[in-house]
C-alpha cells in the first residue's frame, strides 16, 4: 500500500544522497584540479633545481625528492638519448622530445612527466597521475564522511517529523470513526491545519447530505407506520365482521366489504412504495425523450374503464403534439396517472376531465382539469403534504398521490400548481423548466 | 344504547357501526369533528366512539371542549395515535377509554359495553333486580331463573329502564336511546314495545307515571 510518509522520506533520503553525490564529486574535481596545479608546479620547481646540480655519474647522490609516496621520479638525458641517472631503478619512462608537461601512458598507469633542457641534457621529473586522483578522492570522502553517517539519523528523524505532520489526519480519522447514524455532529474546522481544511469541508457537507437522507427515511416510516394503520383496522374489523355472519345473503356482502378493503389495503402500500422509490437519491434511472402527448394518450386510456364506470368524460382538450421532455418515462406515467385517477376520484358521475398540454413562457406544461368541487384556497398547500386526505375522500384514497406527483415533479425541477378550472372544478398544472 | 360514532374512515366507520348494530346499540355515524359537535349539541349520547384524527376539528379539540362544557358522556378514543405521550395526552383530555388502531372487533365491544356499566353506576355486567336479571353481554332475561324472549329493541328498552331502576325515563329519553337519525320511529312505537314487555313479563315490572313516563321499580 502506498504511503505518503514513506514515499516521502524515500523522495527526501534520495535528494539529500543525490545532492551528497553530487557534492562528493564536486570536491573531488576541486581538489584534482588544485592538486594539479600544485604538483606540476612541483615538478617544475623540483626540475629547475635539478638544473643547477651537476651530473657526472649514471648515478648520483640518492635523492631524496621527498615522501615515498609522492613518489616522484628523476630522469636526466642526454642529447643523444643516453640516460644519465634514474632516481628509482624500478621505474621505466620513456624519453619525451618535447619540453614542458605532458601525461604518458605506461604500463603502471598514466604518469605525469615535466621535461626541461639543462645545457646538453634533458631533466624529466614525472609522477604517477594516480596519486593525485588517490589524495583527491580521499579529501573528498574526508569532507563529506561525517554528514553521510549522519544520513541514517536523519532518517529517522525524517521519519518521526513527517508521522508528527501526520498527526492530524489520524485524529481526522479517529473523529469520523466515532460518529454513528444517529451523531453526526459536524467535524470540527478550527484546529484543522490548512492542508485538511478542503477534506474537513467536505466531509461536514458529506455527513450533512447523510443526516438528511436519513431522518427523510425515518420521517418516512414512521409516516408510512402511521398510515398503514387505517387500511389494516378496516380489514382486521371487516373479518371478524364477516366470522360472525351465518347468514349466506350477509356473507356474501361481508366478504364483499373484505375485498374492499383489501384492495385499499394494497393500494395504499403500492403507493407507499412509489414514494419511496421518488426518494432523491435514488440512481439509476437514464432520462430518455419522452413525447408528452404521447403519455397522455396512454394514460387516458389506462384509465378509460373507470371514467366509464363513473359516466365521466375523460379527454384530452388541446395536444400540442411536439412537446418533448427530458425525464424518467415511468416515473412520469406514475405522475400524470395520480393526477388523472385523483381527478376522477374527485369528481361526481357525468363529470368531465379534461387534459392537456402547451407552453407558458416557454415551459412545457402538462394539466389536468376537472368539474368536481376543486379545493379551497386554504387547503392548497396542506393537500401536499403525506396522508393528508380532503374531506370525504371516499374509500380507495390513500392520502399519498400528491406527495407522489411532487416527489416526481421535483426530480424533474419541475413545479405543480393548483388552481381553478373553468368549471370550478380544480386545474392542476405540472410546469417543467425551459 | 345510543352511541355516537365519530370515524373519518368510510370502511372503518362501516364495519364499526355494523358491529356495534349487532350487539344491540344504537349508532349513529359522522365523519368530522364539526358534525360531532354538533350531534352532541342535540342528542343525549350514552357513550361517543372518537377518532382523534379528523377533518374540520381535531378529535383532541372536539374533546377538550366537550368536557369544557360540562357534558360526562364516556368517551371512547379510537386512533391511530399509539405512543404512550398521546395515550396520556388523551386521558388526560377527558377520554374515559383508548383503544389503538388496529383494534380487535371484541375487546372494542367489550371495552364499551364496560364503559356503558360504569355510566350506569354497575360494577358486573349482569342487572340484577331480584327475581329479573338482565346481562346484557348475550343479550338475555331470566325472569325467576326462566329465560325470556325478547326482540332487540324490547331488551334494549327494558336495559334503558333497568339500568336506572327507580327513576321515570319519559317516552323522548327513551326514543333517544333507542333510535338513530337513520330510524323510522312511529309514534307509539314506545308503547308497543312497553306493551309487549308487560305481556312477557307481568304488569308490574314495568310502571307508567303519568304524564311522566316509564319506570322499571327497584
Amino acid at each position: 500500500m502506498k504511503s505518503i510518509r514513506r514515499q516521502l522520506l524515500a523522495a527526501l533520503l534520495l535528494t539529500i544522497s543525490l545532492s551528497l553525490a553530487g557534492g562528493a564529486f564536486a570536491t573531488y574535481r576541486i581538489v584534482r584540479d588544485q592538486l594539479d596545479n600544485v604538483f606540476d608546479y612541483h615538478l617544475r620547481q623540483l626540475a629547475l633545481s635539478l638544473r643547477d646540480q651537476a651530473f657526472r655519474s649514471a648515478v648520483g647522490p640518492e635523492f631524496s625528492p621527498g615522501d615515498q609516496a609522492l613518489d616522484f621520479v628523476i630522469q636526466v638525458w642526454s642529447v643523444d638519448g643516453v640516460r644519465l641517472y634514474l632516481s628509482r631503478p624500478h621505474s621505466t619512462l620513456p624519453a619525451t622530445a618535447r619540453f614542458g608537461w605532458a601525461t604518458v601512458n605506461t604500463p603502471d598507469g598514466e604518469w605525469r612527466i615535466f621535461s626541461m633542457p639543462a645545457d646538453d641534457e634533458v631533466i624529466q621529473v614525472a609522477q604517477p597521475v594516480k596519486v593525485r586522483d588517490e589524495l583527491a578522492i580521499s579529501a573528498a570522502l574526508r569532507a563529506l564522511l561525517p554528514i553521510g553517517l549522519l544520513l541514517p539519523v536523519l532518517g529517522i528523524a525524517l521519519w518521526l517529523i513527517v508521522g508528527q505532520g501526520f498527526a492530524p489526519l489520524a485524529r481526522l480519522a479517529n473523529a469520523v470513526r466515532i460518529r454513528t447514524p444517529d451523531a453526526l455532529a459536524p467535524l470540527p474546522e478550527s484546529d484543522v491545519p490548512e492542508e485538511a481544511q478542503p477534506l474537513v469541508r467536505s466531509l461536514n457537507d458529506l455527513l450533512q447530505r447523510l443526516h438528511g437522507a436519513l431522518s427523510a427515511q425515518r420521517a418516512f416510516i414512521a409516516d408510512a407506520a402511521h398510515e398503514l394503520r387505517t387500511p389494516l383496522t378496516a380489514l382486521q374489523l371487516q373479518v371478524q365482521l364477516l366470522e360472525r355472519e351465518h347468514n349466506e345473503h350477509e356473507r356474501t356482502r361481508a366478504l364483499a366489504e373484505l375485498k374492499r378493503g383489501l384492495q385499499r389495503a394494497t393500494h395504499v402500500v403500492a403507493q407507499l412504495l412509489t414514494l419511496a422509490r421518488q426518494a432523491p437519491d435514488v440512481i439509476g434511472i437514464k432520462p430518455v425523450q419522452v413525447s408528452l402527448s404521447e403519455l397522455i394518450g396512454v394514460v387516458i386510456a389506462d384509465h378509460m374503464p373507470l371514467a366509464e364506470s363513473k359516466h365521466i368524460d375523460l379527454g384530452a382538450s388541446s395536444l400540442d403534439e411536439s412537446i418533448v421532455i427530458t425525464g424518467d418515462a415511468e416515473a412520469l406515467r406514475t405522475l400524470l396517472a395520480n393526477l388523472v385517477s385523483n381527478a376522477l376520484a374527485y369528481t361526481p358521475a357525468n363529470g368531465r376531465v379534461d387534459v392537456a398540454n402547451g407552453y407558458d413562457n416557454d415551459k412545457p406544461f402538462v394539466e389536468v382539469l376537472d368539474n368536481g368541487r376543486g379545493i379551497p384556497v386554504t387547503e392548497r398547500e396542506r393537500v401536499f403534504d403525506r396522508f393528508y386526505r380532503g374531506e370525504s375522500a371516499g374509500e380507495h384514497g390513500s392520502g399519498l398521490g400528491l406527495a407522489i406527483v411532487r416527489a416526481i415533479a421535483q426530480r424533474h425541477g419541475a413545479n405543480v400548481e393548483l388552481g381553478d378550472s373553468a368549471w370550478d372544478g380544480l386545474r392542476v398544472r405540472v410546469s417543467f423548466p425551459a | 344504547m345510543r352511541l355516537l360514532l365519530v370515524e373519518d374512515d368510510t370502511m372503518i366507520g362501516r364495519s364499526v357501526q355494523r358491529g356495534l348494530r349487532q350487539d344491540g346499540h344504537t349508532v349513529d355515524w359522522v365523519l368530522d369533528g364539526q358534525s360531532a359537535e354538533l350531534a352532541l349539541d342535540v342528542t343525549t349520547y350514552e357513550l361517543v366512539l372518537l377518532d382523534l384524527g379528523l377533518p374540520r376539528k381535531d378529535g383532541l379539540r372536539v374533546l377538550q371542549d366537550l368536557r369544557k362544557r360540562n357534558n360526562r358522556v364516556a368517551v371512547l378514543v379510537l386512533t391511530a395515535r399509539d405512543t404512550v405521550a398521546d395515550r396520556v395526552t388523551g386521558l388526560n383530555a377527558g377520554a374515559d377509554d383508548y383503544l389503538v388502531k388496529p383494534f380487535d372487533l371484541d375487546e372494542l365491544l367489550a371495552r364499551v359495553r364496560a364503559l356503558l356499566r360504569r355510566q350506569s353506576g354497575r360494577a358486573e355486567s349482569t342487572i340484577d333486580l331480584g327475581r329479573l336479571q338482565l346481562d346484557p353481554i348475550a343479550h338475555q332475561v331470566h325472569l325467576d331463573g326462566e329465560l325470556i324472549a325478547l326482540s332487540a329493541r324490547e331488551f334494549a328498552l327494558l336495559q334503558g329502564l333497568a339500568e336506572q331502576a327507580g327513576k321515570p325515563l319519559s317516552r323522548k329519553q327513551l326514543e333517544e336511546k333507542l333510535y338513530g337519525w337513520g330510524d323510522e320511529v312511529e309514534s307509539n312505537a314506545i308503547e308497543v314495545h312497553i306493551h309487549n314487555l308487560r305481556r312477557k313479563l307481568g304488569p308490574e315490572w314495568i310502571k307508567n307515571l303519568r304524564g311522566v313516563g316509564w319506570m322499571v321499580p327497584k
